[in-house]
């Protein structure tokens, strides 16, 4: 999406004596088993620096390759190695990714042209991102900073931009082509399995798949250091409670392109997640060991049609894109040595619309050349929430007077935007100006509850017109060197979670606040790059003010909501306010990229954020200093294998929300350092990976988690993936 | 190929279908009639501890604001509670506590089926009574080496792990009994009993947990009054006050002494003065205690003039509460406590000795 206007592909690396000579020299034996000694550097392009900054932002990707190597057990875990992104797990079936010390409902998930972000979207890291399937994607964009310009609201800390596997180009014949793939892990006992078929007929083509996979209870390598109330270990001291999941997904697209300018797409992907424990309430601290909440079902149903047009002339290509997704959760808590079990079901369908366009590029004046993309969407919620108590050993069940949310809530999100690039050309290099901006509408509404008091439960109807916009120059002293400077205006508009949910929060009850406004963020960035063929280097500061920022302040007993007795029986009880003052987040993102000798290549990438509120107080929950450093070795017959080392440091930084939160170590999360091995070996037409992750067996977790890091073991992918 | 792509892309379908929500159901049909009459006048006591000194080493707020007892001045000294944190999350479980009550015992009704459903509703609530019964210990035996949370301790520690292993079985029965519409006021009566007792351990198990954690000591007050002003008390202490004030009188100043401990011992960090606690805590428990047998002594009294399920309550509840106040009345007396579980497990009215038993509680719990 943000690469829309341009589209790069990764050069591939030239084929030197000194290449060929390594070469040579290890391919003896890979020979052997070769039918065909090609280079498919295609299937194993990487993470492109190259393309970094294209749209003069922090971006990066992880490509479908790096996805096959990498193993990650969860879309946002195939994110762990891009810098400023930090992956936090509340529970093994869960995680959520960070962007620039912000996550969940302050960042946007976006699968093609469908914003995933709903108006149920908690406070905090959320399980949402997980409920995409990696095997659905052929690249992951991740964008740090604000992007709401582009994808509107929530787009404070950045945007993850998913693009979804494309139907192959009609060629006019009649093919079908099978795939299917095994994997697995020692740690969490994954099994997993997907089959896919591609094929063409005529004007169209199709591709899908369905996978299934069973995932136990994660094995740690102990507990940190400074142990933490969550997770419950097994008695081995290992095995942690709470964890394990099983997952069926499938996703199929069928493209129809009737002219060489159209292309209609209509496209669905499912995903269900069954029996996932939330890791930090499973049991919950200083509860009994069977005592667990978990996700029985966490559904995404996502499916879209949409129309792009190439033209002719000065507008280049239109798109239009109609989309129905519904975000199921049943949660079920269990009591069973009282006989309890309590039950709340959120169902959110939303009806989106997006179209856009984009121009060729122009001359507005001699020498200038300026780009042009516009676009609309809006999104509607509309929200059904129950809950219920049962009585096991009776079979009586109660409803409860409401759900977490109020059934019948909507929510109206939407915008209009402009965002252009003007290139000018100097006398040493040249100077892209890129600006834009959005007039946005969020419109919600909540019936009330039966029994609302002046505490809470009442009616909710609030509509507000945020803006957005963003201006940034890039300046190219030479065709090695950007050098960036960017600002940005980003919003969120609160959403039904903010102003009507009551749950219980890691750190405590939370209950609504219907009298929030909307939050901005105001961000200015300065980036550099270098790109040679050998080397890549890119680093980027930060700085953003978070105003009126949603933060979560303590309450008194007596200030808590109406038919919501478990606010008051809570150590701690939470409401978001609108922080007075400027929240503010800062930091630094630096990657590089060296190409050695031999096939060789050599990666680090490290990220620090501070966050503090107008308070002075320590922001919840931001990352610690990360990163990582990776030395990989390739050889053109299809072999890769690299080291990796990934770090990050003790945070002991925390908000007060933090200080009784049982996923946050008395005193801060102890740093780790982990080192992974991985091998890939594609011999058309198989595939295979093996990841060999924590040698050390070192005790690790990402802060903020539930679950700490797994335990030394083995992840491996065997496919067989026939080519035309 | 297509052959198994396609059952497995319907099973995918199929799997994907939501579970069907729980269906709303009531409790049990109320069962036959649940006749009964309570004592009518009833029994009335009047409390005399005039035989009773308060020990050396008792706090006493109320005399002269504690300037005759050996203990320094504290913040308990103006003989009023004054709480470390506000926000006390206690007094929410002692609301549900009050609301079960009015549900299934006040005034000698007959709960319905219904009641006991609505009243196991405010048992359950997250973070309500249940979630505490289920983790509750009994601070006089040993710790056990894992909290009794924790899987399997406990079966091995039933005495240490009262909560679970007692209290919380007792209340499952009764519950489910009384769901069912099986003998209202029986099941009604073993809720009680249960409840209060573990309102009696709970306020001892805050007092040791207070050593580290500060707000636990208001969690000590509210278990035992509701974190009410003296006069005006909830829960164990509302059913106390009735019976004995002077017992009240004495246990509110033993949470008094909590707090006046925590106050003298670095009270916004982990205590110290363990020595201190345990004196606090002798003085609570000696008089909850003597209020526990208050109460007990007037369910005995009632039991020969009550009739029909009223009667089987009195005796239901006594017979609940009997095992759990041996250890107390074996420490005082051996033989005076063996009279004691004799006749508090007796299982109808003619063979209860209410004479034996109100002298045996009234010589083992003779002073708060």
């Amino acid at each position: 999406m943000f690469n829309g206007l341009h589209e790069r592909k990764s050069a591939a690396p030239r084929m030197t004596p000194r290449r060929m000579f390594a070469r040579s020299a290890t391919v003896v034996a890979v020979l052997a088993l070769a039918r065909v000694a090609v280079a498919d550097d295609g299937g194993f392009s990487t993470t492109v620096l190259a393309d970094e900054g294209d749209d003069g932002r922090a971006t990066s990707s992880v490509t479908k390759a790096e996805l096959e190597r990498r193993l990650p057990r969860s879309t946002p875990d195939a994110l762990r190695f891009e810098p400023g992104v930090f992956i936090q797990q509340t529970a093994h079936g869960q995680a959520s990714a960070y962007l620039r010390g912000l996550t969940g409902q302050q960042t946007v998930l976006v699968f093609d042209d469908v914003r995933l972000n709903t108006s149920t979207w908690r406070q905090g890291p959320n399980q949402y991102a997980f409920t995409l399937d990696s095997w659905a994607v052929s690249s992951l964009e991740v964008v740090r900073g604000g992007a709401s310009t582009r994808l509107g609201s929530d787009a404070l800390g950045g945007a993850i931009i998913a693009h979804a596997r494309q139907a192959p180009a009609s060629d006019g014949g009649v093919w079908l082509l099978p795939a299917a793939f095994v994997r697995g892990t020692s740690a969490d006992q994954e099994a997993g399995a997907r089959v896919e078929l591609e094929g063409v007929a005529g004007p169209i083509a199709f591709i899908g798949g369905v996978g299934a996979r069973q995932v136990g209870l994660l094995e740690s390598s102990g507990p940190l250091v400074a142990p933490a109330d969550v997770p419950r270990f097994a008695d081995d001291g290992r095995t942690q409670l709470g964890t394990g999941f099983k997952e069926v997904t499938a996703d199929g697209r069928v493209t129809w392109r009737p002219t060489t300018s159209d292309e209609v797409t209509l496209a669905a992907q499912v995903y269900r997640q069954f029996d996932s424990p939330r890791t930090d309430q499973c049991p919950p601290a200083f509860a009994r060991a069977d005592e667990c909440l978990r996700y029985l079902e966490q559904f995404r149903t996502l499916s879209w049609l949409s129309w792009k047009r190439a033209h002719e002339g000065l507008l280049a290509k239109t798109r239009v894109a109609v989309s129905w997704q519904r975000q199921h959760e049943l949660r079920e808590g269990v009591r069973p040595a009282s006989f309890v079990r309590s039950t709340g079901r959120d169902v959110v369908d939303t009806f989106g619309l997006n179209v856009g366009l984009v121009t060729r590029g122009f001359e507005p004046f001699a020498g200038a050349h300026l780009r042009v993309e516009a676009g609309l969407d809006s999104w509607l919620d509309v929200v059904d929430s129950v809950a219920f108590i049962e009585f096991t050993d009776l079979g009586v069940v109660r409803a409860q007077p409401r759900g977490q949310y109020v059934s019948g809530s909507s929510s109206w999100l939407g915008g209009v935007f402009i965002d252009s690039a003007l290139e000018l050309p100097l006398p040493q290099g040249a100077v892209l100006v890129r600006g834009g901006a959005r007039l946005g509408w969020a419109s919600l509404v909540s019936p009330g509850e039966a029994a609302p008091s002046t505490l809470g439960g009442e009616s909710v109807r609030a509509a507000w017109a945020p803006f957005a916009a963003r201006l940034g120059v890039e300046w190219k002293p030479t065709s090695l060197v950007s050098l960036f400077v960017n600002g940005d205006r980003s919003f969120r508009a609160p959403n039904l979670d903010d102003l009507t949910s009551r749950q219980q929060t890691g750190p405590g009850f939370q209950f609504e606040n219907a009298a929030l406004r909307p939050e901005s963020a105001l961000g200015v960035e300065v980036g550099a790059a270098l790109r040679t063929t050998w080397l890549s280097l890119e680093a980027w500061g930060f700085q953003t003010w978070l105003f009126d920022a949603v933060v979560r302040a303590p309450r008194d007993v007596a200030q808590c909501p109406p038919a919501s007795p478990q606010c008051a029986a809570s150590w701690q009880r939470f409401q978001l306010i609108n922080a007075d003052g400027a929240s503010q987040l800062r930091g630094v993102e630096a990657s590089s990229r060296v190409r050695l000798p031999l096939g060789f290549t050599a990666r680090a990438a490290v990220s620090w954020a501070w966050g503090q509120g107008s308070d002075g107080v320590p922001l919840s929950r931001v990352p610690p200093a990360n990163g990582h450093v990776e030395l990989a070795w390739r050889h053109a017959v299809g072999f890769t294998g690299a080291a990796v080392l990934r770090w990050a440091a003790r945070q002991d930084r925390l908000a007060i929300a933090d200080l009784s939160d049982p996923r946050i170590p008395l005193g801060g999360t102890p740093g780790y350092a982990v080192v992974d091995l991985r091998a890939s070996l594609r011999l058309p037409p198989f595939v295979l990976s093996l990841v060999f992750e924590n040698l050390a067996d070192a005790p690790w977790r990402a802060h903020g988690s539930s679950v700490n890091g797994a335990a030394r073991g083995l992840h491996f992918l065997l496919g067989v993936q026939p080519g035309r | 190929m297509r052959r198994s792509v396609l059952p497995l892309a319907g099973a995918v379908w199929f799997l994907g279908c939501p579970a069907p929500l729980p269906v709303p159901t009531d409790g049990g049909i109320d069962g036959g009639l649940d006749v009964g009459a309570a004592c009518s006048p009833r029994p009335a006591f009047t409390e005399n501890v005039a035989s009773c000194t308060a020990l050396g080493t008792d706090y006493q707020p109320r005399v002269a604001m504690s300037a005759m007892d050996t203990w320094p001045a504290c913040i308990s000294d103006s003989n009023v509670f004054t709480p470390i944190n506000a926000n006390i999350s206690t007094v929410a479980r002692i609301t549900a506590f009050e609301e079960v009550a009015r549900l299934l015992w006040t005034d000698d009704v007959s709960p319905s089926a219904q009641a006991f459903v609505d009243a196991r509703v405010q048992y359950a609530l997250d973070q309500g009574l249940d979630s505490r019964v289920q983790r509750r210990e009994d601070v006089h035996y040993p710790a056990a080496p894992m909290p009794c949370s924790t899987a399997g301790v406990p079966e091995q520690y039933p005495d240490r792990c009262a909560g679970p292993t007692k209290i919380l079985p007792v209340l499952n029965d009764a519950f489910a009994k009384g769901s069912l519409g099986d003998s209202p006021r029986v099941n009604a009566a073993r809720v009680e009993a249960s409840l209060l007792w573990f309102l009696y351990l709970s306020a001892l198990s805050e007092v040791m947990s207070c050593t580290q954690r500060p707000q636990d000591c208001d969690s000590c007050w509210a278990y035992y009054a509701g974190a009410t002003p003296r006069e005006m008390p909830l829960g164990l202490a509302r059913r106390v006050r009735e019976l004995g004030p002077a017992t009240h009188d004495r246990a509110y100043d033993a949470t008094l002494a909590v707090r006046c401990w925590r106050n003298l011992d670095n009270e916004t960090g982990v205590a110290m003065d363990t020595a201190r606690r345990d004196l606090a805590r002798e003085q609570l428990d000696r008089a909850l205690l003597r209020g526990v047998a208050l109460i007990v002594r007037q369910k005995v009294t009632e039991v020969p003039c009550s009739t029909g399920s009223v009667q089987s309550a009195r005796l239901a509840f006594l017979n609940t509460l009997a095992p759990w106040l041996d250890r107390a009345a074996r420490e005082r007396n051996p033989a005076l406590a063996d009279q004691l579980a004799t006749n508090l497990q007796t299982t109808t009215a003619a063979s209860l000795d209410v004479a034996g038993t109100l002298s045996a509680l009234d010589t083992l719990f003779a002073c708060p």
